[in-house]
């Protein structure tokens, strides 16, 4: 982090050519979803662009926690407890997928895969929903 | 007091203590916010509904990444300009913060006020499977007359009535047994215009225990109001509660029968034996003479019979005779069909739903479709026939374009489901534009033209006359209304998580400008005792600020662009 005013005056720099860049990516992120030609995989959003989407948003977050928030140059204890945090937070999405695990509606096949698998379900519920028409 | 370490390090973290405390802060904050992320990303993928992807307006999203981007420049450029002791730019770039804050929550407001005034419903209908067609619209407020738009006042008694199911009463039981009335007695005798339009049907009394006499708490013909109520409420609590005494007193003696009958080791299951049943019959006879038997409810009768207008929420089920509330007030008299439709400005048709319940069922859903309820309507009809003009250019358009990337089977551009079975507003007004006729023509030649992003700000804009012209007006009767609701988080999941995630995010943004408007406004003596410790406290605010912008980064795509 910058601590001296010739280095803050530098780092400046640095921010406003963040910030464009993160307009820039902005932009490319509404141009991909929104412009035909700039469709990718399938006609309409489907994967592909969902994945487009979330590399460029955590493309800009690491920009973000990088340069704004000073993780390139910051003490061994803020990137723990970063780290913390990641991991609380996929412990959540790890939670939450359990629900799809409930025994009584899709069979207990949490044992065999993890969570609910919509290939073998004990119940129709989902595939009925998943019908190409 | 001295706070230690608020500008130094401490050795052994290396950091002082506010670094400490906001990045352990901003970890429970990326735990809360990955919790709902992963809410929002479990509840779509296993949908049981049309996913109602890209439904939110772009540009108000895109120019709130613009300014939170924007400010999260300024916040940084506001920390340089202290740690190089430059107060008056500090105050620059920290108003210009707090300005793009307050910016983003004046957009997020436009934003939420398009979808609190902006209704769906789900109609239901005796199709082979019900018909669950989804129109979206304004229930009120706006209209076309003579090709200007009349503004009904929000609190306008007649727009008020729009939305509403009317019955004119003769007659309204009240049950004795739910004693939460309060609401609805004081609106009924607001409507009527007073208590004395109710008159009691029969006298209520209840029996004394002690002397066995009537005691009559209620007279024939009293009025309606809440302390009556409550009398006769007390007088049925009291009753029953007296009753239950007796029943388990008889009970207890009965117990002590049939044990002492030669049963000392029978468990429950005495209860099925008929010697039982014998004795539980005596003492039925046997508690007559004992129990109050308070009636349940009280009947008041309406003469003449009056109008009254209900929230359909407050309605749990109707007849043509009668309906009942929430409280299990039961409503006598003849239902007003006409009163109670609801009129709509329709601005989005989605059969989306019709469709996936045709699959499900077996059926095709073009003949699914073709019977739909709404296309009865001949302005909706002819929006959709327009819309199935464009889709049969638009299939044209993929095939092509399939063949020409060498695209086949099952790896060919097909329509979305979105665009096989919905028609959105800024379509309708295409179609409106190009006056309904050739569309199928217009659409090869890319002459239909839809409003433009500014036009359609916050969505579909019902204060637009030439929109409006677009908007078939339809009369839904109530008993095709499967389901209505604002754009709020009753109407879906979708809706439920949006507003969860976007209003947590909007409190962050008005925590952030109260911190930052603080070092702005109060930070000027600290500035001039200790300019190094202001500007710790300056870095903490702005990191918390980063995190409300990088929050915000993933919000944009996955709400406003899949």
């Amino acid at each position: 982090m910058a601590d001296t005013p010739e280095a803050i005056q530098k780092a400046k720099k640095l921010y406003a050519f963040i910030g464009l860049l993160l307009f820039f990516f902005t932009g490319i992120t509404v141009a991909v979803a929104t412009i035909e030609s700039l469709d990718f995989g399938g006609h309409g959003f489907g994967a592909a662009d969902a994945i487009i989407g979330l590399v460029i948003a955590s493309f800009k977050a690491c920009l973000v926690m990088i340069i704004f928030m000073h993780l390139n140059n910051e003490k061994p204890m803020v990137y723990f407890l970063f780290a913390l945090g990641l991991v609380m937070a996929f412990f959540c999405v790890w939670l939450i997928g359990w629900s799809k695990s409930d025994p009584i509606q899709y069979g207990n096949s949490t044992k065999a895969d993890g969570f609910y698998n919509p290939e073998k379900p004990a119940s129709d519920v989902h595939s009925k929903t998943e019908a190409k028409y | 007091m001295e706070i230690p370490f608020v500008v130094n390090a401490r050795k052994d973290t290396g950091l002082n203590n506010s670094k400490v405390g906001i990045w352990l802060f901003l970890a429970s904050e990326v735990t809360l916010f990955g919790g709902l992320f992963s809410g929002y990303l479990f509840l779509r993928i296993y949908a049981d509904y049309p996913w109602p992807e890209r439904t939110l307006p772009i540009l108000p999203g895109l120019l709130n990444t613009f300014i939170l981007i924007g400010s999260s420049v300024t916040v940084v450029f506001a920390w340089a300009a202290l740690k190089m002791r430059q107060w008056r730019k500090f105050q620059v770039y920290m108003s210009i913060t707090l300005i793009c804050a307050l910016l983003f929550m004046v957009l997020k407001g436009f934003e939420y006020d398009a979808k609190f005034n902006h209704q769906a419903v789900r109609i239901l209908d005796d199709g082979p499977v019900n018909d669950f067609a989804i129109i979206e619209g304004h229930t009120h407020y706006a209209k076309l007359d003579h090709g200007e738009i009349h503004h009904a006042d929000k609190n306008d008694e007649g727009a008020f009535k729009q939305n509403r199911i009317a019955i004119k009463a003769s007659e309204l039981t009240f049950a004795l047994t739910r004693p939460v009335h309060d609401s609805y007695v004081t609106d009924l005798i607001e409507q009527a215009g007073g208590e004395d339009k109710f008159k009691l049907a029969a006298s209520y009394a209840v029996k004394d225990p002690e002397s066995g006499d009537e005691v009559v708490i209620l007279e024939e013909g009293a009025p309606l109001n809440t302390d009556n109520l409550d009398l006769a409420e007390e007088g049925f609590i009291g009753g029953k509660s007296h009753d239950a005494k007796i029943r388990t007193a008889f009970l207890k003696s009965d117990w002590d029968t049939v044990r002492e009958s030669g049963n000392q080791d029978a468990g429950w299951k005495v209860v099925v034996t008929d010697e039982w049943k014998e004795i539980q019959r005596e003492s039925a006879e046997k508690m007559k003479g004992h129990l109050i038997g308070a009636a349940g409810s009280v009947t008041y009768t309406i003469d003449p019979p009056l109008l009254f207008h209900f929230d359909p929420d407050a309605v749990v089920n109707h007849s043509d005779e009668q309906l009942r509330l929430r409280d299990d007030t039961t409503i006598r008299g003849v239902f007003d069909v006409e009163g109670s439709s609801l009129p709509m400005a329709v601005d989005g048709i989605d059969l989306r739903f019709t469709a996936q319940r045709a699959v499900e069922e077996g059926i095709d859903p073009a003949v699914m479709i073709a019977g739909s309820w709404i296309l009865e309507d001949p302005d909706v009809k002819k929006v959709w026939d327009a819309h199935q003009e464009w889709l049969r250019a638009h299939i044209e358009y993929l095939d092509k374009k399939s063949k020409d990337k060498g695209r086949e089977g099952e790896d060919a551009y097909v329509p979305t489901e979105s665009e096989r079975y919905r028609v959105n507003w800024d379509q309708m007004v295409s179609y409106q534009r190009a006056g309904y006729t050739d569309i199928y023509q217009k659409a090869k030649n890319g002459e239909l033209k839809k409003p433009n992003w500014i036009e359609g700000f916050t969505g579909p804009n019902h204060n637009n006359v030439e929109f409006l012209k677009a908007f078939p007006e339809i009369v839904v009767p109530r008993d095709k209304i499967g389901f209505e609701s604002s754009f709020t988080p009753k109407w879906n999941t979708y809706y439920a998580i949006y507003f969860t995630i976007t209003g947590l995010h909007g409190l962050h943004v008005i925590g952030g400008m109260i911190v930052l408007g603080y070092y702005l406004f109060f930070g000027r003596k600290m500035y001039e005792s200790n300019p190094e410790w202001l500007a710790n406290r300056v870095e903490i605010g702005g990191l918390f600020w980063h995190f409300v912008d990088l929050v915000w980064i993933f919000l944009f795509p996955i709400l406003y662009l899949m």
